[in-house]
């Protein structure tokens, strides 16, 4: 990691957890978000750099059909949402990428539109994958509305009342995204390009961003409407129901396999983390400040877990995992924990590390880390990765040493019989329609012998055979002359061999593989909650929930 | 297809397409994954130095002719032994793309921390350490082409900077080519599939 050689807090190091432990699926699928999440760290940012948000346009028509600007003005650089709204038809509404056309559609601009760039943006956005965006453009973006709810809504507003407090909470987004391109996709400007820049150089920041303003749109979008209905007598949402709403977000297998392409960035977020929690351990003593800010973290994910819920079986237990967890926590706060140990933080996380199942374990890690901010939020600086550096491979590197990585890092793969039907029971492919990442049946699909090459678990096997006869000083760089097919294992390798959270220490070609789990994991790094999987491979989730919104910052809002 | 980027004045790609397109295109063409992701990273480091990627690509994913070897294959069996004991051989090469030889050569500069000389027919190309490429002596790259490669030890302006942005542009007819290659290596998704992602029921929540 770039940022170990001035870790301000060394002694830390003796209170990390192991990558054996925190690197497996079933852990990595109880991930819940932390302070060092990105869109934490965005609203962290913004409001600390007093940003200005702004609508410069809005040409929005009665029926909802126009376009609008959102400006965020940071310190030095503007950002401006550009979104166009749709009529769409029930009947052609779909999350899925299959889809056409959607409620609305979104670009993030780097700078202030001027018309002709708002022009070119409403002949390419609303068309999404069909149309070319440009390097002046950092995302591309589009929602559906959570049709049931925003009707409610709208109806409730243009009747100058409020509406049900309960619905709002149960579903939680008037409008869900189903897709949010950055990074060079479809034209937009490359990672490279914007990863310089202080505000952007987190993970993520531009598509949080992007998200984060179209928050603001979908509650503008139905107070409009509320008022083109009702006149006069239409109603605005009230702040506290308004603040409880989030944006939704449909997630599928797409996002799944960036981390596995990513390693030196997943070890970044993972090792982030893991050192966050470490410090924490460290510390000798408890502050009233962090003592009150941790309870009021946990009771904040009690109340969120109360009201989060899913219809999937597993996600349920998960659920009820939680709840049970947060409750056992609390009771032993306030009556178990001994405050004046030595390490009292280090103490309760081993209590919790023998007494919780892995939900409780990792929401008892996001509370410990939330009230100790100035201790870990500059670690969100070390979240990015320069993969480049980490790419070539070091051909000079001997056999015996290589071997030595291996068993060091990969026993988790080493010892399975990948001839097995259940542990290579999947596989990984690019779908010919959509260009998508898919999951296969090996056994009963065609098409294995195009899989992409997730079966990090397999590849280490074969690399670790192929080593078995080879001098202990032979060069990899030899080796790879004679058996080039165990060149991506060799690279994963080395580079695990540096950065020990880059892998996921789990068979993702297993039958029980979860990619569910995957997801999780990511999403909770982004910050996502109310992760609810609708099967083992999508997911609906809620972003930036109780967050605040855009006038809230030009006037100064809570701590984000 | 998802998504094509053409236009009516040719193409023009961003880094992260041109290493999507270049790693399913190299594997689609029967090249190991292995060889994929070093294609990609070539492309894209030929891109940002302003050279012709989709060229130099499509030359090394034809098979080469009697008497060359695939510059992908060759480049990376130099990189790879860049780093080993003992001088830089000085030996010629014949590769069906001394273009795409550049991005490995510029990585046994970046590995030996010495300035490296690729010598095709009259062209000339410097390599320092992390620096864009210096074209010494401008002429063909195409290939196929007998490859010299030999550390520089003579006095040379300083290496240009890198472009501003890279050069992603491609003509239809090579981008067709790719994307054909491409697709070579996708799957038609299953009906299984469909149904997990999402496929059943009715998102009108």
């Amino acid at each position: 990691m770039s940022c170990e050689g001035l870790n301000p807090m060394p002694q830390a190091r003796n209170f990390r957890r192991s990558p054996d432990e925190v690197m497996r699926l079933v852990r990595m699928g109880c991930s819940h978000p932390t302070r060092l999440s990105f869109l934490r760290q965005l609203l962290r940012r913004m409001q600390a750099e007093d940003w200005r948000f702004d609508r410069p346009v809005w040409e929005v028509d009665a029926r909802g059909v126009g376009r609008a600007v959102y400006r965020a003005i940071g310190p030095v650089r503007t950002y401006s949402l550009v979104a166009f709204s749709h009529d769409l038809p029930p009947e052609v509404r779909s999350d899925r990428v299959i889809a056409t056309a959607w409620d609305a559609t979104f670009a993030l601009f780097d700078g202030t539109p001027t018309p002709a760039d708002l022009d070119r943006l409403a002949a390419n956005v609303p068309l999404q994958e069909a149309g070319r965006i440009s390097p002046r453009e950092l995302s591309l973006s589009r929602a559906n509305r959570s049709v049931r709810l925003f009707d409610h809504v709208l109806a409730r507003l243009a009747k100058g009342a409020q509406p049900d407090a309960a619905m709002l909470r149960e579903t939680g987004y008037l409008m869900r995204t189903t897709a949010v391109y950055g990074s060079g996709k479809f034209g937009a400007a490359d990672r490279a390009a914007i990863a310089q820049r202080p505000e952007l150089s987190a993970p993520f920041q531009a598509e949080m961003l992007s998200v984060w303003l179209t928050r603001a749109f979908t509650v503008d979008l139905v107070e409009h409407l509320a008022r083109a209905k009702g006149g006069e007598k239409a109603a605005r949402l009230s702040p506290e129901l308004k603040s409880g709403l989030g944006v939704g977000n449909s997630t599928g297998l797409g996002m799944a396999p960036f981390l596995i392409h990513h390693p030196v960035l997943l070890n970044n977020w993972m090792l982030a983390r893991e050192e966050a929690l470490a410090r924490v351990r460290a510390q000798a003593s408890i502050g009233a400040d962090e003592l009150a800010g941790f309870q009021a973290a946990l009771n904040a994910a009690r109340e969120n877990a109360d009201l989060w819920t899913s219809a999937h079986d597993i996600q349920r237990a998960k659920l009820a995992d939680l709840r049970d967890s947060l409750a056992r926590i609390a009771a032993h706060v306030a009556q178990g924990w001994d405050q004046s140990a030595a390490h009292p933080w280090d103490d309760l996380w081993r209590w919790g590390c023998e007494a919780l199942p892995l939900e409780g374990q990792e929401v008892l890690l996001a509370a410990m880390l939330e009230p100790h901010g100035a201790l870990i939020d500059g670690l969100g600086e070390c979240m990015d990765a320069d993969e480049g550096t980490a790419f070539p491979i070091n051909g000079a590197m001997p056999v015996g040493e290589l071997r030595a990585i291996l068993r060091a890092h990969y026993d988790w793969a080493l010892g399975i019989d990948y001839t097995e039907r259940a542990q290579c029971a999947r596989f990984w492919y690019v779908s010919e329609d959509k260009l998508e990442p898919r999951l296969g049946e090996r056994h009963e699909e065609p098409g294995a012998e195009r899989e992409l090459p997730l079966d990090t678990g397999r590849q280490a096997a074969a690399l670790w055979q192929a080593l078995q006869d080879q001098p202990e000083d032979q060069p990899v760089a030899h080796l790879l002359m004679a058996a080039p097919e165990n060149r991506l294992a060799v690279r994963r390798a080395q580079i695990t061999a540096r950065h020990p959270f880059a892998e996921i220490r789990d068979n993702l070609i297993a039958a029980e593989m979860l990619p569910i789990d995957i997801l999780r994991c990511k999403l909770a790094f982004f910050g996502a909650t109310r992760f609810d999987p609708r099967s083992d491979r999508w997911v609906r989730i809620s972003l930036f929930q109780d967050a605040p919104y855009p006038e809230d910052l030009n006037g100064g809002g809570d701590e984000a | 297809m998802k998504h094509d980027p053409r236009t009516d004045a040719g193409l023009d790609l961003t880094l992260s397409e041109i290493s999507a397109l270049t790693t399913r295109a190299t594997r689609g063409a029967g090249r190991s994954w292995g060889e994929a992701e070093e294609a990609a990273e070539a492309a894209c480091w030929l891109a940002r130095a302003g050279l012709d990627w989709a060229g130099a690509l499509l030359e090394v994913l034809q098979p080469p002719e009697a008497g060359a070897d695939c510059a992908l294959r060759t480049g990376i069996a130099l990189a790879d032994a860049a780093a080993l004991p003992g001088p830089l051989v000085n030996t010629p090469l014949r590769v069906n793309s001394p273009c795409f030889l550049l991005p490995f050569a510029a990585r046994m500069a970046d590995q030996t921390g010495q300035r490296i000389r690729l010598t095709a027919a009259e062209t000339r190309v410097v390599l320092a350490p992390g620096a864009c490429p210096l074209i010494a002596s401008p002429g063909r790259m195409s290939g196929p082409a007998q490859v010299t490669l030999a550390p520089d030890q003579q006095d040379q302006p300083p290496s240009p900077d890198w472009p501003q942005t890279h050069r992603g542009t491609v003509i239809a007819a090579k981008y067709a080519r790719l994307t054909q290659l491409m697709m070579a290596f996708t799957v038609p998704t299953s009906a299984h599939s469909h149904a997990g992602a999402g496929a059943q029921g009715d998102d009108n929540d």
